[in-house]
């Protein structure tokens, strides 16, 4: 019995090893990283699932109402008209937006000569060339929508003070591009492929704290002077169990005709902000109340803290995506990442735009119930919807495929089947008890 | 290129009658009077100049003359008026006075350049307004009160009030605030040739052309600019958005400078000579400013970096190492400092002036003019050197003329730690 086998054979037993040990290994990485996907989408899910959660009974059943019950076809005629021009300019807006992002994508690296920077100034650059592109091309858009609301008194900001508005708006834009890809650059340089595993959590804290300090960045805020709404909105606060929330009057008057409301912050910053178009007289106090109610409805249910929790749930798989989709440029730590990554991030952004506005009407629709339940006045809903519509040529009900896109509340009629579907549950419903 | 056909003339010798330049308001009554005059006929002959020009492609030698006398009698005048020289100036504009101007005879001009003079003056009386403006006070009342705005006038008014301070206590003029003055002259009589059709040749901006002869100086705070010129239009329209970033986080470095500043001042008025931390902190925020500052106001091209890394940027703040400095001087720092503060609010408006005619410049021709960025980069680097003496980085008063770039000794580049960011 030999003692000693050849040479080759040595050679070739240790290669043999060597990839039987490569097949186990790798057999074993991907089993590892399939658990690891598994794990993932499991929490993901359950996390979806917890945040998709709503007070309102699932067995509403709000009924099928036709528009032309509550709307003259004048108005249907024409706010359909309104609505229709807003959507294609949208729609034209969007695809220039990919359009020039995708070209922006492939060529926007041989801007990297305008910088000095270094790698992450140099990121920061070609992150905010992009959007100032972006901006370029999308300004006829803008220039159009507004001469639309202007032609029909939504608007009545001047073409001058838009342009102006937009484009030194540019600037926050591009302090916010600047300091997210500061992070993911960043990051991106000391831990190469897996800098989304950090930066998406640090991305989520981030929106957290805008979310709680949002009210400091809104302008033209001022206290609310008017003592009955400010009563009525406290005893609201009560009813929706957000005792103390204060409310707020945003300014707006200047630039729009349009009526609105909302609610931002959590914990101690939490407000309900009511646009000054709301008090201006053409809605009634009840009306009034009904905004507000709807709003504290948005706080009781904690929607800010779940929009963040949502935006955690699109963030995490956008990063990894976006981490692996710039891999052929040299992953995101290199500047000409940067052009790349923003199609990617903008491309999501537009693929999950249908899902998130299913998730926001979904929420809309709640605080909508709430604000029933808070007020008991289905009546003062259904008149209040009606007036919006009249108020903000608001398309009561729209074509499917601008709903999908863009619709982020329910559809008016759909709102008002909610104030009809409550008004049918006597459970929920007594007028004697307010 | 050829030498432009308006030039300045200056002969004079920087000494100053105490006596002349405390009633110099005064004395120059009979001068506003007869200015006065003079200017509402050479506005009337300005009309016939035009149509006379745009018929024939040439000036009318007489009507050129008259004109021309005009330039230059309000040069010399002004020059006496702006303490630019001394002697009282005479009433006909003849040649040799210490602050002259000579003006070409006339030469063929191009008629749609004759057509459109008015217009294509613009640009030209925006630069000029700035650095020769009157002075204004204004009043505006709002809901029953009454507010008060002073207008602080160009170059030219507080080189002359700064100017009116210094000869009065010295007897004569820094050579400096001569320069400044004689600058904004020559850049203001070569726009008045354009206007009034003497020449089709664009008044230049150049302070390094403006006067006949530029002293050199090593003065320990420079600025070294090695930008070609060349822009990119997109970065030059987004200019401003673009520099949001970097304006955000010099405001926050800035808290920390001026933190560091005051530890400055209280270690250099003890020890004769900054910390050199301290100093290393505050040369390096220095720098950061000027890259900012050359990029917002388009002096240079690129997206500057955040750190300030020295040699990283094509205009740049050249800051000698630190020295001993006066302890009597650095007491009394921030009052010292104030007749420079006065000047370089008047060269940011010139910066700003520079800047808003070469965006349009720069988004044309994908280029800056030269006359405008060496304008720019003078305001830059006397804005630099003003911040630098209130930082105690150095005891030298900032230089408020133009010189020739001859670039002082730098801090060794081996002593700056290596980049974290940019």
């Amino acid at each position: 019995m030999p003692t000693a086998r050849p040479a080759s054979a040595r050679a070739g037993g240790r290669a043999a090893q060597a990839a039987f040990g490569g097949a186990v290994g790798r057999g074993g990485r991907r089993i590892a990283v399939a658990l690891a996907v598994g794990a993932f989408a499991a929490a993901w899910a359950w996390a979806a699932h917890a945040l998709w959660r709503s007070s309102v009974p699932a067995g509403l059943n709000p009924p099928h109402l036709h528009a032309s019950r509550y709307f003259s076809a004048s108005f249907l005629s024409r706010s359909s008209s309104f609505e229709r021009f807003q959507d294609i300019d949208g729609l034209l807006a969007t695809l220039t937006l990919l359009g020039v992002l995708s070209l922006y994508a492939r060529r926007g690296h041989r801007l990297m000569g305008e910088s000095a920077a270094g790698r992450i100034g140099t990121g920061m650059l070609l992150g905010m060339l992009g959007f100032a592109l972006v901006w370029l091309a999308e300004f006829p858009f803008g220039l159009a929508a507004v001469w639309w609301q202007r032609r029909h008194h939504i608007s009545h900001q001047g073409y001058v003070t838009w342009a102006l508005d937009s484009f030194l708006s540019l600037g926050a834009s591009f302090l916010f591009v600047s300091l997210a890809l500061l992070v993911a650059m960043g990051l991106a340089g000391v831990l190469r492929r897996w800098w989304w595993a950090v930066a998406a959590p640090a991305f989520v804290g981030l929106a957290l704290l805008s979310t709680f300090l949002s009210i400091y960045l809104i302008p033209n805020v001022g206290p609310l002077r008017n003592r009955a709404i400010a009563a009525d909105v406290a005893a609201l606060a009560r009813a929706e169990d957000v005792p103390g929330t204060k409310v707020v009057v945003q300014k707006v008057a200047r630039y729009t005709t349009a009526p609105n409301a909302e609610s931002v912050g959590f914990g101690p910053t939490r407000r309900v902000i009511l646009w000054d178009t709301l008090l201006n007289g053409r809605f009634s106090r009840k009306q009034v109340d009904f905004v507000a109610a709807h709003e504290l409805g948005h706080i009781a249910h904690h929607h800010q803290l779940k929009r963040v929790g949502w935006l955690a749930l699109f963030l995490i798989p956008a990063s990894a995506l976006i981490a692996l989709l710039t891999r052929r440029r040299g992953g995101l730590a290199r500047p000409e990442a940067v052009p790349v990554a923003l199609l990617v991030y903008v491309a999501l952004q537009l693929a999950a735009l249908p899902l998130w506005n299913v998730v926001s009407r979904r929420e809309e629709t709640e605080a909508d119930w709430s604000a029933l339940k808070a007020t008991r006045e289905p009546a003062t809903g259904r008149a209040l919807f009606e007036r919006l519509a009249t108020t903000s040529l608001d398309d009561p009900a729209p074509p499917a495929w601008s709903y999908v896109l863009y619709a982020d509340h329910p559809t008016l009629m759909q709102r008002i089947a909610i104030v009809e579907a409550f008004a049918r549950r006597p459970a929920d419903y007594n007028p004697r008890s307010r | 290129m050829d030498a432009h056909p308006v030039r300045l003339i200056l002969s004079d010798d920087l000494k100053r009658n105490r006596l002349t330049v405390f009633f110099r308001l005064l004395l120059a009554i009979p001068h506003f009077i007869w200015l006065a005059v003079w200017g509402v006929g050479a506005l009337l002959v300005a009309v016939a100049n035009w149509i006379a020009t745009l018929i024939g492609g040439r000036s009318p030698r007489l009507l050129h003359i008259f004109l021309a006398s005009y330039i230059k009698y309000a040069t010399q005048f002004y020059g006496y008026f702006y303490l630019a020289a001394n002697p009282y100036p005479p009433f006909d504009g003849r040649a040799g006075y210490p602050v002259d101007v000579t003006i070409e005879p006339p030469q063929s001009q191009r008629r749609w350049t004759v057509a459109l003079r008015g217009i294509l003056a613009l640009p030209a009386l925006l630069l000029f307004w700035t650095l020769a403006g009157s002075p204004g006070f204004g009043t505006r009342r709002r809901a029953g009160a009454t507010s008060y705005t002073l207008y602080g006038g160009g170059l030219l008014h507080t080189v002359a009030l700064v100017g009116w301070f210094a000869s009065l206590a010295r007897g004569m003029l820094s050579r400096g605030l001569r320069d400044a003055a004689a600058y904004a002259l020559s850049y203001g009589a070569q726009v008045w040739a354009y206007v009034f059709l003497l020449t089709d040749r664009y008044p230049n901006s150049d302070p390094l052309l403006a006067l006949p002869e530029l002293p050199a100086r090593d003065h320990p705070i420079g600025l070294a600019v090695r930008d070609d010129l060349r822009r990119s239009r997109l970065t030059v329209f987004f200019r401003l958005p673009l520099a949001f970033p970097h304006l955000v986080w010099l405001t926050l470095w800035a808290v920390l400078a001026l933190i560091a500043a005051v530890a400055n001042w209280l270690s250099t008025l003890l020890a004769g000579r900054s910390p050199a931390a301290l100093q290393r902190f505050l040369t390096r925020f220095l720098r950061y400013s000027v890259h900012v500052y050359a990029f917002l106001y388009l002096t240079a091209n690129p997206f500057p970096g955040f750190v300030g890394v020295p040699g990283s940027y094509p205009v740049e703040a050249v800051i000698a190492q630190r020295r001993e400095q006066s302890r009597l001087k650095v007491a009394f720092r921030i009052v010292l400092a104030l007749p420079a503060l006065l000047i370089g609010s008047a060269y940011s408006t010139l910066m700003t002036s520079a800047a808003i005619v070469g965006w349009f410049a720069a988004l044309a021709t994908g280029r800056m003019p030269r006359g405008l960025r060496n304008a720019s980069a003078l305001a830059l680097r006397y804005t630099a050197q003003t911040s630098a003496y209130l930082l105690l980085l150095g005891d030298a008063y900032p230089y408020s003329g133009p010189y020739s770039l001859a670039a002082p000794s730098t801090d060794p580049p081996a002593a700056e730690a290596a980049p974290a960011l940019g």
